[in-house]
This record gives C-alpha cells, sequence and structure tokens, in this order.
C-alpha cells in the first residue's frame, strides 16, 4: 500500500493527512466530551487518595483526625472538591448513558430495552445516595 | 418543480499525479431541497468538472460507497439532505483515518484486510452436508446479533474513532463488530475459532469506548456497543480459561 | 499478526475498570459530599467515624470501594495518558497499576489498625 512514485506505470500517490497526537481531541465536540469524561480519573485518583490518607489518620487518633478534618476544611481542598463534584457527575451520567450498550440482556425473545436498564441505574443510583445520607445523618 | 437555490460546495481535491497535496475547490452548485450531497456532487461531474472523483453507487444507503465527510462529520452523501444545510456552504472531504487516493477516493485496503483477518462468515461448530440440512436458529437467537449484521461497511466509524486514527493497527469498529456478530451467533463455533485477534492488543482492547462510532453510523449498528461487549466476554473468557488451568 | 498473550493481559485490568467504574458511578458523588462539605460534623467526627468503621462489614466496603476505585482511575489514567500523546505504554502502566496496587495494601493496613 506504500506511495508509488510517479510514473506512468503506477501513477498511485496515496496522501496521509496528518494527525496530532497530543491535541487530536480537540478537532471535534464528541472528542471533547469523551476527553471530559476520561479526565474524571484524576478527580476520582485524588479522591481515593485522600480517603486513604483519612483512613491512616483516623487511626493514629483523635487529634491527628481533628488535623485531617481541619486539611479538609482548607480553600484548596473545598475547591477541588467542588470541581470533582462536577467530575463525579459527569462520571456518573456517562457510565450510566453507556451501560446498555455494553450490556446485552435478552426477555424473552427481545433485547431488553436500554431505557429500562438506564433507568433503573438511576434508581438504584438515588436509592444508593438516599442510604448514605441518612446514615449521615443519624450518625 | 421546488424553488432552486445555489449554494458553495467546497470539495478536497487531490489529483495524485500533479498535486503536491490536496486542495478545495469550490463549485457553484444549483440545488432543490429534496437532493442529497450526492446529487450535487453528480451535478458537479455531469455539468461543471468531469475529472472530480468519488465513489458511490445505490443512492439508497445500502451499498455503502458514499462515505465522506461533510461539514466534518462522517456521512452517506445519498443520506445527507440539503434541507439539513441551510447555510449555503458545504464542505465535502474524503473520509478521515484513510489515506486520499484521489479527491474523494479513500485507500480501503487496510480496512479489507482486517476485515478477512476477522473470518466474517460462519464457522459451524460442525459442518453439516447438504442432506443433513440448514443450521437452524430460533428468532430469538437471531435478535441477539442481528443489529450487529446490517453494517454495510461504509466507514464512517473508522473515520470517527479516534484510535484507528491514532494507532492504524487498530482493527477498529466495523471489523470488530462483525467478528463479534458471528461470535454471538448461535450456529457458529464462537471464539475460538476466531478468537485471537479480537482479544489480541490490537482488538478490542485498543478501543477506549469513545463512542464516536456508534454516533456516526448511518445504520444504527452501534459498534461500540458490540465492542464493549466483545470485551466483557474475552475478559470472562480469560478468567474461566485460568481458572481451568489453560492458559 | 495477532497475539492473544499480549491482549489477554489487559483482560484483568479492564475488569477492575469495569467494575469500579460502575461502583464509583454509583458512590462517589454522595461519599464526596458526606466527607468533604461539612454537612454531617457528627458523622465525621472522631467518635462517629471509628464507631462507624469498628465494624467488619463497613471495613469491608471500604476497603472494596477504595481498591475498586484506585484500579478504575489508574486503568483510566492510562488511556488518558496514551490520549494526550505519551506513548510510553507500558511504562505508564506499571506506574499507575503498581500505585493501585500499593493504595489497596496500604488502604487494608489503615482499616486494620482503626
Ligand atoms: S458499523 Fe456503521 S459506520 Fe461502520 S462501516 Fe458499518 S455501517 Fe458504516
Ligand atoms: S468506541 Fe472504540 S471503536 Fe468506537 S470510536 Fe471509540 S475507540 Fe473507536
Ligand atoms: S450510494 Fe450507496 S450508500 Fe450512498
Amino acid at each position: 500500500m506504500s506511495a508509488a512514485t510517479t510514473d506512468t506505470a503506477n501513477p498511485r500517490k496515496p496522501y496521509v493527512r496528518p494527525i496530532s497526537k497530543t491535541s487530536w481531541f480537540l478537532t471535534s465536540a464528541r472528542y471533547k466530551s469523551y476527553m471530559v469524561h476520561e479526565v474524571s480519573s484524576i478527580f476520582v485518583a485524588l479522591y481515593m487518595i485522600q480517603l486513604v490518607a483519612g483512613l491512616f489518620y483516623l487511626a493514629a487518633g483523635p487529634e491527628e483526625w481533628e488535623s485531617y478534618l481541619a486539611f479538609l476544611r482548607s480553600p484548596v481542598v473545598i475547591l477541588l472538591t467542588l470541581v470533582g463534584l462536577v467530575f463525579f457527575v459527569i462520571h456518573t451520567t456517562s457510565w450510566f448513558k453507556a451501560v446498555p450498550q455494553a450490556t446485552r440482556i435478552m426477555r424473552g425473545e427481545e433485547v431488553l430495552p436500554g431505557k429500562i436498564l438506564v433507568t433503573a441505574h438511576y434508581g438504584i443510583w438515588a436509592a444508593v445516595s438516599l442510604f448514605v445520607i441518612i446514615l449521615a445523618w443519624v450518625a | 418543480m421546488t424553488a432552486t437555490r445555489t449554494i458553495q460546495l467546497e470539495v478536497l481535491r487531490y489529483r495524485p499525479e500533479q498535486d503536491a497535496k490536496p486542495f478545495f475547490q469550490t463549485y457553484a452548485v444549483p440545488v432543490e431541497d429534496e437532493w442529497v450531497v450526492l446529487d450535487a456532487l453528480n451535478y458537479v461531474k455531469d455539468e461543471l468538472d468531469r475529472t472530480l472523483s468519488y465513489r458511490w453507487s445505490c443512492h439508497m444507503f445500502v451499498c455503502g460507497s458514499c462515505g465522506m465527510m461533510i461539514n466534518g462529520e462522517p456521512k452517506l452523501a445519498c443520506k445527507a439532505f440539503m434541507q439539513d444545510y441551510p447555510s449555503g456552504k458545504i464542505r465535502v472531504e474524503p473520509l478521515s483515518n484513510f489515506p486520499i487516493e484521489r479527491d474523494l477516493v479513500i485507500v480501503q485496503d487496510d480496512f479489507v484486510e482486517k476485515l478477512t483477518a476477522v473470518k466474517p462468515y460462519l464457522l459451524p461448530k460442525q459442518d453439516k452436508t447438504v442432506e443433513q440440512g440448514e443450521y437452524l436458529q430460533t428468532p430469538a437467537e437471531l435478535k441477539k446479533y442481528k443489529q450487529y449484521s446490517l453494517c454495510i461497511n461504509c466507514l464512517c466509524c473508522y473515520a470517527a474513532c479516534p484510535q484507528y486514527g491514532l494507532e492504524p493497527s487498530f482493527i477498529g469498529p466495523a471489523a470488530l463488530t462483525l467478528a463479534h456478530r458471528y461470535n454471538t451467533d448461535s450456529r457458529d463455533a464462537g471464539p475460538e475459532a476466531r478468537g485471537d485477534l479480537v482479544a489480541a492488543h490490537e482488538g478490542v482492547w485498543a478501543c477506549s469506548f469513545v463512542g464516536a462510532c456508534s454516533q456516526v453510523c448511518p445504520k444504527d449498528v452501534d459498534p461500540a456497543g458490540a465492542i464493549q461487549q466483545a470485551k466483557l466476554y474475552s475478559a470472562l473468557n480469560f478468567v474461566t480459561g485460568m481458572v481451568k488451568g489453560d492458559k | 499478526m495477532a497475539h492473544s498473550s499480549r491482549g489477554s493481559a489487559k483482560a484483568i485490568p479492564w475488569f477492575l475498570f469495569a467494575a469500579g467504574g460502575t461502583v464509583t458511578a454509583f458512590v462517589l458523588p454522595v461519599m464526596l459530599i458526606v466527607t468533604n462539605l461539612g454537612f454531617f460534623p457528627s458523622a465525621m467526627s472522631y467518635e462517629g467515624m471509628s464507631g462507624f468503621l469498628s465494624w467488619w462489614i463497613v471495613k469491608l466496603a471500604v476497603l472494596g470501594i477504595l481498591t475498586l476505585g484506585l484500579w478504575h482511575a489508574a486503568h483510566r489514567l492510562r488511556v488518558c495518558a496514551h490520549d494526550f500523546g505519551i506513548r510510553a505504554d507500558e511504562l505508564v502502566a506499571w506506574i499507575v497499576y503498581s500505585a493501585a496496587g500499593f493504595g489497596s495494601v496500604a488502604a487494608a493496613v489503615a482499616l486494620l489498625m482503626i
């Protein structure tokens, strides 16, 4: 398939359009929204690190735990939290949207409609969130 | 007759024997509202410039030859209606991610090779003779993969897929979908017969589920979905293989 | 043309990625609200938290969320690196998966200490 020279016997000379390996995702809105949900992983990673660190502070004792709570109250953490929350919700909604594509469930002779699956996910999401809030409330 | 308007049709031209690089050429084309972009190209070819090259055949979204970038989106030129382009200017380019052979014609060799490699045909569990009859299947078994069998090889999905553009060794959406279509066919011996390639590095794992392929597919095949299911399948397969100790 | 062994090596991380993506999708938004925004002072107090985490079932759940979340993030970060044009995939994979493994073990240790 390689490009041939311009001779009369074979005038083929396929032209390959260049693609930037580092900025291709800026070329369409579709790619940008993909990158947004990929980038959500940075915030997931940061939050996981924060939680693991928190467990160590908790294990160390009440004073250490207080200093951890103070750290959580710092403006930088609050700001990161708010941005992270947006990314988490984007992660959740984009994940749910993809569920019916990635799983095909047969109900009798028919493929279970994707809408039912997505709605079920939102329902469970609401239930789980409510459960956690109640748990935190009564504590 | 309906009202005719004139649009500026910008076409990416590339004539290998004389051009070092592609360039845009603009044609003023009188169009009618019920026309599709392919009609405008045919007008250019018939009335304005006989040197313009592009592929088409059926003019009814079944042959898959007229895939091209229309205002930056991979589409079938015969399914892109003038009504949806009210601005008076339409830009037409050959499908992204493929080398340009000439004008709007792309080099398809890479895809054809991959299509062949996934063995897109039934590999029955047991060959039957004509006397033994047909390979039967229930409607439910058919529905499992039917959507994935509707592909017309238009390559719009390859033009939309960033991972194919970045890594041309990637087998890509349509070929992997077709592999999945046969792998999930109850009459087929399944992935073991063609699985290696699908489960390989260049196979389903090179897809990062951008989903662009499914958004542009003119036949609603949903290649992205097929590939994710194939990932799950081949991951499960790997795990059960490990448990059984044959990996 | 195919190297199934190379490809299959991606099956396990992908599994964890998919499981982690599902779990995090359900729990992370609400968890972040509870832990980081100060709406639940008594739950986040030392007594509240250590009482909560004294349950074995809770420890297990927390460990599960942390492990899967870490693996999910690790795998996606690997893909991200690729998408931003960093092509040292083997090295990136090694770094992110080791970090996730390390984080998971650390989480288990911390939970045992509580
Ligand atoms: S999957 Fe859709 S977009 Fe891709 S080649 Fe087939 S019909 Fe075209
Ligand atoms: S889902 Fe996979 S095959 Fe489809 S566009 Fe995205 S990376 Fe390409
Ligand atoms: S000409 Fe056949 S699909 Fe467009």
